[in-house]
């Protein structure tokens, strides 16, 4: 049997499976479903050669489903994390309910994805584009009553995008024959010069997944009222796949650019970079005054999503490197740091920042997690994190000269720090609660998956080249030709470099001596106490007295930024939205439930017809 | 092996020089704020005593794991930075690894320390020190824009990302690109004003408000590591601003023990007053709140680094 | 016994007489005969389709009378392929009402049957038939029937929505009478195929006025707007498998008799234009009503006249993958529809006032028909991989190659509106507070077999639509294909073997 239907088969049957196996053991269902990826990972590893083609056809459509070198760097993001993700869930959802649905719907969500990286052409990617949609939807509404208007939200979101999408595929269907991506680039259907809409309508659906403004209203809810196993890959991978059609649509807009269409792609690129911007800006701001950990990683999220943006947006080797970069590094700290949510969730039984503080000690490895994740989150040195930001403002500054851009992208990112210290210390630091004293660590399979993803972005960080490696064939493929790249240093167009070894180096050679000299120095005299044990203004508080400091974490800057919070996207749709509703509300009342009306209406119809049949009905 | 033999020792020599210089330059502004306070105020190797005193201390409370590590990470943001920026411009002693890291770099690597230091304050778990964190990361995201619009003004004027080159233009063209681009001068230095916490932009230490803010709960050798680091950080600040702004130090000619001593001298004059800026500034002005002081970033400063980008595209 | 098409009507009505005396033996036989005819219905069309298939025609000629004088019936791809449909359909509601709870408590259990079967002949006959003054008799059956089904429930609603869909029915019934009179004045034939042949000769103003009397007639029965007003409540009134077959058969035939008229009897370009404006006026004003209906029924009834008026824009657009496209989503809104309104009525049967409301988190008492439900909804809303999905695909597919993008965002931007309301229900089926339920009509066993099995058909069409899409093809091919079916008709009566 070809490989790629037998993954999608095994998905298929996996989902089944674990759906059933949940009414005979509820306990195994996760264990199957971790299994079915775990299968389909080492089957897609082992036998699936790249650039291999099958072609076949459904529904009276040619068909293809392939693997190329593009592609495959997400589904190395969507298979790892996916598997992560699968064993992390074993724990985390142990004693819900319904685990056959939710673990049904996380194999179909993860087989949609593993789909759209196969599909070579637009109906079979459309169709998994689809079913990772519902699938994901379902999983939204999964935590109960709360979040059904959240998934509503994300599903009218979705399907905008969709069938945007759908608009343009068929399309391209009408004006070029062909359903097969790649034959359709060759044709110029994402020709600027040719048609404007097919390419604008395809980037609108894949925009919404990948939440850019004004298209991300649904993020931020879904994302967090989701179980946390799922919003790992919720926004690590799934929001990725905008980003591949997106890569996808843009790398080609731009190898197309000539003369007569310069212009407008100029224009594109200006309009796309600045909304990416836009969309940092404002899921950041409003990151920092979230309360719960769930809803500022998922803010947090939408503002990556922007630089991911921008980077793509500029369409300079430098630029597209680094959109990739950070996608596959914001699928592992963002996998991560949803993980760890996830786990303060279980063993605490909330993510309300105001509610639980000082769990350093009790959970010292989803700490651990924690910290290397916010740390590539905020792109400090000399985590994996950084060397994506590095490439994004490099590629801003020295190829695409959109200096102003830059700034944008920055003033974003020094508020993340903001957000990246609230999370940390709004959940690890601070005040030890008598609340949260009989709080533990979690457990080891919930554990594993999560210090795996720190390590890794410890790894992309001395040695970033390991992911330049596959980026760089994506690229190829993608047309840009001669992507360089090493190991561990970056460079950028002006020659200027940044040593990940050196940086490396160094900081470890001081790490380890600073280390030592302040360990050793006076060990004996050093005295480890409480969170208590503090001096307030010569007082020293008793048990009893909570000094937590957890509401209105950054209201300096919310009264500095003020303005930046007046106008909220949120409320623009729900206006329209109930615009709609009005007008849907009067529709209804057309159909007046009287007989008399109906009959009338049937006379009006006729004599209209009638005294308009010479122009309605000639030949 | 000799190469790098000296190399280590030039990077330790740095560290060195950056350490003493910091301190010093911390003494004489407490002595200077004393006099213009109408104090007698400390002798100016004040903070070298209390250096000492607080590393001697017999008894160190640590408030866990993070609180150990802030100023760890404090000396690790100021080594290493110091290593990535030149001290004197095409010195051979300690050229250190200044050709590997570049203004981006160096902007998010000197982030590191306060963030090393923010946690290890939260750790502790006094209020104080968290709400002074909040404080100085609001703050920063004041300052950061302006500094950050007149670096990129430098950049894209001069087509490089490398301190070392820009230090190489003004050496070579004699112009201090304080001169070709006013503009992001301004801007980099009244950015500077937030970045030396001096009054009227202390609301992060805060004294009478906070207790001390972030480092409250810090003491004895950590308190003294801290310090340390501080010393450190405020020498990679000016010498960055000298050799961004105000034509660097050192002659990549002359490589003779004489000259290395000329360029020392002139780093350390312009340091100095380049520092003094800070310091003046806070004498004549009292205390910001967070948002006034975020508010006053976002004004001129950020209008005048726009005008500086516009300065150096056209 | 050699089967012909006039078993397909015979045997119902030889059945409809025999109910009443056969069941003086046992009573249940008032349940199973009809059944039994439903399932014969089967039987004839999967003899009829395999013959089709390698003839291309069949033509039975009633009482020796060849065409254009006498009656015939008339069995192509494309009416075979319906008939078909309906066959099926017409027996899984049978097994879905067999032993039906609400049908069985208010006695009138005798005519119900019987009157369900009719209503499906009825249908079978407008489609079959090649004369239009016959295909006005049944179109008459099938009237009757529905408006006495509407009424079952002998209550003051099901009263006025009995009456309503009388009074409009009656409207029907006048106007297509009055077309064929005109009709039959100009050309002298009540033969289609032959009155196909002489419509050159009828004035361009008196043709028009014929086909406005037809389309009024027929768009009464096929759910046009403005003239569908009796349609929300004839659905919400009728028992559950009469709402069913309401969506699922009476109205293919309304929408057969509409196609039939404008494709093969009238070559007017206007009438295409004509379709896709009204189609999309129908469909848009529909799917907006249904968003804020509070009857689940209801709300299924505007869906099911949304999803017509969608037809009515794939045969408007004329072209043969259009025709295609159109027949796919006739196939699959009978389908989809009538599980839609079978697990539905179960759902209201379960609420206190017939509500939305009053059935959430109803799916923990009900998870079957619940989760038939939701299957029914993501197909409807054409979600992949269920078989809405490729209906829509090809009905979108077809416009894009007449460059009509307005009408593909129009259709897809009422898609979105579909979505809403369905998954508000089924959000709320599932995760919803619980209401106060009142005793729970569990559906029997039957019944869940009759929607697992519409259910399992609308997965597996999702997932390989090859099973299907080469009847569907021929069906198109046949429509379209006027001047042989003229041929056929008048020339080559000797078909039966």
């Amino acid at each position: 049997m070809n490989i790629f239907f037998l993954i999608i088969l095994i998905f298929f049957s996996g989902a089944i499976l674990s759906f059933i196996i949940n009414k005979i053991a509820p306990k195994f269902s996760g264990i199957t479903t971790f299994i079915t990826i775990a299968v389909v990972v080492f089957l897609f590893f082992t036998q699936i050669e790249i650039n291999s083609i099958t072609q076949f056809s459904l529904g009276g459509i040619q068909m293809q489903f392939g693997v190329n070198n593009y592609t495959y760097i997400f589904a190395i993001l969507v298979l790892g994390l996916s598997l992560l993700a699968s064993l992390y869930s074993i724990k985390y959802m142990q004693n819900n309910d319904r685990l056959g649905y939710f673990y049904s719907n996380f194999i179909l969500t993860v087989t949609g994805m593993l789909g759209i990286i196969f599909s070579r052409d637009f109906i079979s990617f459309f169709i998994f584009w689809e079913i990772m949609t519902w699938s994901s939807y379902l999983i939204v509404l999964y935590n109960g009553k709360h979040s059904s208007k959240s998934g509503m939200k994300y599903m009218i979101f979705s399907a905008i995008g969709a069938y945007a999408m759908l608009t343009a595929i068929v399309s391209i269907k009408g004006s070029y024959g062909t359903f097969i991506i790649s034959d359709a680039i060759q044709q110029g259907a994402f020709n600027f010069s040719e048609n404007i809409y097919i390419p604008i309508m395809l980037l609108i659906g894949f925009a919404v997944k990948a939440a850019l403004m004004p298209l991300h209203v649904w993020a931020p809810n879904a994302y967090s009222k989701s179980p946390m196993s799922f919003t790992s890959i919720f926004s690590g991978a799934m929001s990725k796949m905008g980003i591949l059609g997106m890569g996808l649509v843009l790398a080609s807009v731009y190898s197309q650019t000539t003369n007569d269409n310069t212009f407008s792609v100029l224009v594109l690129k200006q309009v796309l970079g600045w909304l990416g911007g836009i969309t940092a800006v404002m899921a950041t701001i409003y990151a920092l005054i979230q309360t719960d950990a769930k809803k500022l990683l998922a803010y947090s999220s939408v503002a990556q999503l922007g630089y991911i943006i921008v980077g793509l947006s500029t369409g300079t080797k430098l630029g597209v490197m680094a959109a990739l970069f950070l996608a596959v590094i914001h699928a592992v700290f963002k996998g991560a740091l949803f993980m760890v949510a996830g786990a303060v969730e279980k063993q605490v039984g909330t993510t309300d920042m105001t509610k639980i503080s000082g769990l350093i000690r009790k959970m010292p490895f989803t700490f651990f997690t924690a910290l290397v994740s916010i740390i590539a989150l905020a792109g400090i040195p000399p985590l994996g994190g950084f060397v994506g930001k590095w490439m994004l403002y490099e590629a801003l500054i020295t190829e695409s000269n959109n200096y102003f851009l830059v700034i944008v992208i920055f003033f974003s990112s020094t508020a993340a720090f903001l957000y990246s210290y609230r999370f940390l210390f709004g959940l690890f630091l601070g005040q030890e609660e008598k609340e949260t004293e009989h709080v533990k660590e979690a457990p080891v399979t919930m554990i594993i998956p999560m210090v795996i993803l720190a390590l890794i972005l410890i790894v992309t960080g001395a040695y970033p080249g390991i992911l330049f490696e596959p980026i760089a064939h994506g690229m190829h493929y993608l047309g840009f030709s001669d992507v360089n790249w090493d190991m561990s240093v970056l460079v950028n167009v002006w020659g200027e470099e940044s040593n990940m070894a050196y940086i490396n180096l160094s900081i470890g050679v001081v790490f380890v001596v600073v280390f030592l000299f302040l360990t050793i120095k006076g060990y004996k005299g050093t005295k480890n106490v409480g969170t208590k044990d503090i001096s307030t203004s010569g007082e020293i508080p008793t048990e009893n007295e909570n000094l937590t400091f957890q509401l209105d974490f950054f209201k300096p800057f919310e009264r500095a930024a003020a303005p930046l919070y007046k106008r909220s996207m949120d409320k623009i749709w729900n206006d329209l939205g109930n615009a709609l509703e009005a007008i849907f509300d009067f529709t209804r009342r057309i159909y007046t439930g009287n007989g008399q009306t109906y009959a009338l209406f049937v006379i009006i119809f006729l004599v209209i017809l009638l005294i308009f049949k010479n122009t309605l009905f000639t030949n | 092996m000799e190469d790098l033999g000296l190399k280590i020792f030039g990077a330790i020599l740095t560290t060195i020089l950056g350490f003493v210089v910091g301190m010093t330059y911390g003494g004489i502004v407490r002595k200077l704020t004393a006099r213009v306070q109408n104090r007698y105020g400390p002798p100016f190797y004040q903070n070298f005593l209390d250096l000492l005193k607080l590393q001697f201390k017999k008894t160190n409370i640590a408030h866990g794991f993070m609180g150990h590590m802030a100023p760890v990470w404090i000396i690790i943001a100021a080594v290493t930075v110091l290593m990535f920026i030149p001290i004197l411009n095409g010195h051979l002693w300690f050229p250190n690894l200044s050709f590997h890291g570049d203004l981006i770099f160096l902007l998010y690597m000197m982030v590191f320390g306060s963030l090393g230091m923010a946690l290890g304050a939260g750790q502790t778990g006094n209020p104080n020190s968290a709400i002074g964190v909040t404080r100085g990361l609001s703050q920063m995201v004041g300052y950061e824009i302006p500094f950050v619009l007149s670096l990129v003004a430098l950049m894209i004027q001069y087509k490089t990302t490398s301190v070392q080159d820009l230090t190489q233009i003004q050496h070579e063209t004699g112009v201090w690109l304080a001169v070709a681009n006013p503009f992001a001068f301004l801007a980099a230095l009244m950015a500077s004003l937030g970045m030396f916490r001096y009054s009227p932009f202390d609301i992060v230490g805060a004294p009478a408000e906070l207790a001390s803010g972030p480092v409250s709960e810090f003491g004895g050798k950590y308190l003294g590591t801290m310090m340390s680091g501080g010393a450190i950080f405020s020498f990679i600040k000016l010498t960055l601003y000298v050799h961004l702004f105000l034509g660097g130090a050192g002659n990549p000619e002359k490589t003779g023990i004489i000259a290395i001593l000329i360029g020392l001298g002139i780093l350390l004059i312009k340091t100095f007053i380049l520092y003094m800026v800070p310091v003046f500034y806070g004498w004549i002005n009292p205390r910001y709140r967070t948002e006034q002081a975020i508010r006053y970033f976002w004004g001129w400063p950020t209008a005048l680094g726009i005008i500086g980008v516009l300065w150096a595209v056209y | 016994m050699v089967i012909t098409p006039i078993h397909y009507i015979i045997v119902p009505l030889i059945a409809a007489f025999a109910i009443p005396l056969i069941s003086k033996i046992h009573k249940e036989l008032y349940r199973i005969v009809p059944g039994i005819v439903m399932f014969y219905n089967i039987i004839i069309s999967f003899v009829l389709m395999k013959e089709v298939n390698e003839v291309g025609y069949i033509s039975e000629i009633i009482a020796g009378w060849e065409a254009p004088w006498g009656i015939n019936l008339i069995i192509t791809p494309f009416s075979g392929f319906l008939v078909s449909l309906i066959s099926v359909l017409g027996f899984l509601i049978w097994l879905y009402q067999y032993r039906f709870k609400k049908v069985i408590d208010v006695g009138e259990i005798k005519s119900y049957g019987i009157m369900q079967m009719l209503m499906i002949t009825g249908a079978i006959g407008i489609i079959i038939t090649g004369d239009i003054f016959n295909l006005f008799v049944f179109m008459e059956i099938v009237a009757i029937t529905a408006v006495s089904l509407t009424s079952f429930y002998r209550g003051r609603d099901g009263a006025e929505a009995g009456f309503k869909y009388l009074l409009i029915g009656s409207f029907a019934s006048a106007m297509v009478l009055l077309a064929i009179l005109i009709l039959y004045t100009q050309v002298g034939t009540l033969n289609m195929a032959e009155i196909s042949e002489r419509m050159h000769l009828v004035p361009q103003g008196i043709k028009a006025t014929i086909l406005i009397l037809f389309i009024v007639g027929f768009g009464i029965e096929a759910e046009l707007f403005p003239l569908n007003g009796w349609a929300p409540d004839a659905y919400s009134q009728a028992p559950g498998p009469t709402s069913a077959a309401f969506a699922g058969i009476v109205v293919k035939a309304g929408i057969y008799g509409l196609i039939r008229i404008i494709f093969t009897l009238f070559d007017i370009d206007g009438a295409f234009d004509f379709l896709i404006i009204a189609g999309l006026v129908t469909m848009i004003i529909a799917e907006f009503s249904a968003v804020k209906q509070t009857n689940l029924k209801r709300m299924l009834a505007y869906s099911s006249i949304g999803q017509m008026g969608l037809v009515l824009i794939a045969f408007g657009i004329g072209t043969k993958e259009a025709v295609f496209a159109a027949l796919f989503l006739m196939f699959n809104h009978a389908i989809i529809k009538s599980l839609l309104f079978m697990t539905g009525s179960i759902l209201m049967y379960n609420s206190k006032d017939k509500t939305i409301l009053s059935i959430h988190g109803i799916a923990k008492k009900l998870p079957y028909v619940s989760i038939l439900f939701a299957i029914g909804s993501f197909a409807i809303v054409g979600l992949p991989p269920f078989s809405g999905f490729w209906s829509k695909l090809y009905i979108l597919t077809a416009a894009a190659n007449k460059e009509m993008i307005l009408l593909i965002i129009a259709i897809l931007a009422v898609s979105i509106v579909e979505i809403v309301y369905y998954f508000r229900v089924v959000s709320k089926l599932y995760f919803a507070e619980d209401t106060e339920h009142i005793e729970i009509f569990k559906p029997s066993i039957n019944s869940l077999i009759a929607m697992g099995v519409l259910a399992i058909t609308i997965i597996v069409i999702g997932v390989y639509p090859d099973l299907i899409t080469g009847y569907l093809h021929n069906a198109a091919d046949m429509l379209l294909d006027k001047t042989s079916y003229i041929k056929f008709v008048l020339n080559n009566n000797v078909q039966i073997q």
